[in-house]
């Protein structure tokens, strides 16, 4: 029994590795790269790491390709999301380090206009909202700056998409809900 | 009736650029009245003779097939929990300060922990990398004496023995090389290289320097002959007397130490 409990510690350890510290390009672990390193019960290791991770303010977030599944995700959809670790809770806008106001209120404006849109919309709407309250000079500056930083994605046609970071980082639904909830001053 | 046929071309175009718009926009799929426009397009079909006719029906029908593919996702997201208005949502935006929308972010924000760290394996490979790197003297050893060497003085002979100071301005020296060339060229033209080339390449590349500021400063022309690959240079009787029968452009020549050697072999 030890001995079975001395194996999940080691791979808790592994998952906590593999998952907090970066190893391709982009922050992230596919779930089956988890798969291979942590054995078939990988889920169950990671439920493991999030209990532990809970008492640091910490989290694993799973992002599914496409849309989130409804009710128990299958095990392919599992292999084919991304893991990653994030805030439980970010608080407040100081965490945003490098950021000005100006940049964060932008960028919650720009996901929140498009994830009310299905997750795209067209550029140059996306730019006719931020030039209501950004100078024209600030609003290409803005959206690449999202764009580079996997906030926004952009494709053909001048078309925006959430972008993977976007997907990973923002809880879009509180976002909305937040947004309509929010008085005004 | 061709009024009708162009009538109809018209609207099929009008269709797929209204279909494109709705798809790349994200606007709502519903401003699209399927039904209406399949009974106009229906209307149309008896007209087409044309493959392109035919060719342009079918692509409509496809963009419209797509929109109907928009519609069936639009519902079922409108059905989810994630559905707003986008209007709505538009208008709150509008309507609240850079500060509420950060705060209203900071809360539904849960940043990615990412963490950079140096492995023994990796240190390993950087010290294995380190001690089999030659010294930067080995690598450049052009720039030894260069990096070496402190600030010193030289004589006005010596700044002239090496060209850094010339006996005479440089304007003698170009009329010089202008009358060289006009006696060389003998009311004609005198292949680039045959002018430039000396004993030397030192002097070689010093020709070709002053022979490149002849043709800026209008004492000769650059003729090209594309099919030998040849440049001439034609002088002028008098500077700048020849105006430029088309726009001025930058001809680069590469005075390549192998070309003169080639031509010194």
């Amino acid at each position: 029994m030890s001995e079975k409990r001395g194996a999940y510690a080691g791979k808790v350890k592994r998952a906590a590795q593999m998952l907090l510290f970066q190893r391709h390009r982009r922050p992230g672990v596919k779930g089956w790269e988890l798969k291979r390193s942590l054995g078939r019960d990988f889920m169950k290791v990671v439920d493991l790491l999030n209990t532990r991770l809970g008492d640091l303010g910490l989290r694993v977030s799973v992002v599914y390709e496409g849309r989130e599944p409804e009710g128990r995700p299958s095990e392919e959809e599992l292999e084919r999301a991304v893991f990653y670790v994030v805030l439980k809770d970010a608080s407040s806008v100081e965490s945003l380090s490098g950021w000005r106001v100006d940049e964060v209120a932008g960028l919650a404006a720009v996901v929140a206009f498009i994830a009310s849109r299905q997750g795209k919309a067209a550029r140059r709407d996306v730019e006719g909202l931020l030039r209501v309250k950004f100078p024209e000079w600030r609003v290409d500056l803005a959206l690449d700056k999202y764009v580079r930083r996997g906030y926004l994605d952009e494709g053909e046609g001048g078309v925006l998409y959430v972008g993977w970071r976007s997907r990973a980082e923002i809880d879009q639904k509180l976002l909305l809900d937040l947004l309509l909830g929010e008085p005004l001053k | 009736m061709p009024a009708k046929k162009a009538m109809g071309r018209e609207y099929l175009l009008r269709v797929i650029s209204l279909c494109l718009s709705v798809s790349r926009r994200g606007v709502d799929p519903f401003e699209v009245e399927v039904k209406r426009i399949l009974d106009a397009i229906g209307k149309y079909l008896p007209e087409w003779e044309l493959p392109e006719d035919f060719s342009l029906d079918a692509e409509t029908l496809n963009w419209l097939s797509s929109v109907v593919e928009l519609q069936a996702a639009w519902v079922k997201h409108m059905s989810s929990s994630l559905y707003v208005d986008p209007l709505l949502i538009e208008l709150k935006l509008k309507a609240l300060d850079a500060e509420s929308l950060s705060e209203v972010f900071a809360r539904s924000w849960r940043p990615i922990v990412e963490l950079e760290q140096l492995v023994p394996r990796r240190v390993k490979e950087a010290v294995d990398y380190w001690n089999l790197l030659p010294p930067l003297e080995g690598r450049w050893p052009e720039f030894e004496a260069g990096g070496r060497l402190g600030p010193g003085s030289a004589t006005e002979e010596e700044l002239r023995r090496r060209g850094m100071i010339l006996d005479r301005s440089f304007e003698e020296a170009l009329e010089e090389a202008w009358r060289e060339l006009v006696k060389k060229a003998m009311e004609g033209r005198v292949p680039f290289w045959d002018f430039v080339y000396a004993d030397s390449y030192g002097e070689t590349v010093r020709r070709a320097y002053l022979a490149s500021f002849l043709v800026t400063y209008g004492y000769a022309g650059l003729e090209s002959d594309p099919l030998e690959g040849e440049y001439y240079l034609k002088p002028f009787k008098e500077r700048g007397k020849v105006a430029l029968s088309g726009q001025a452009v930058s001809v680069p020549i590469s005075i390549d130490r192998d070309v003169w050697v080639r031509r010194k072999g």
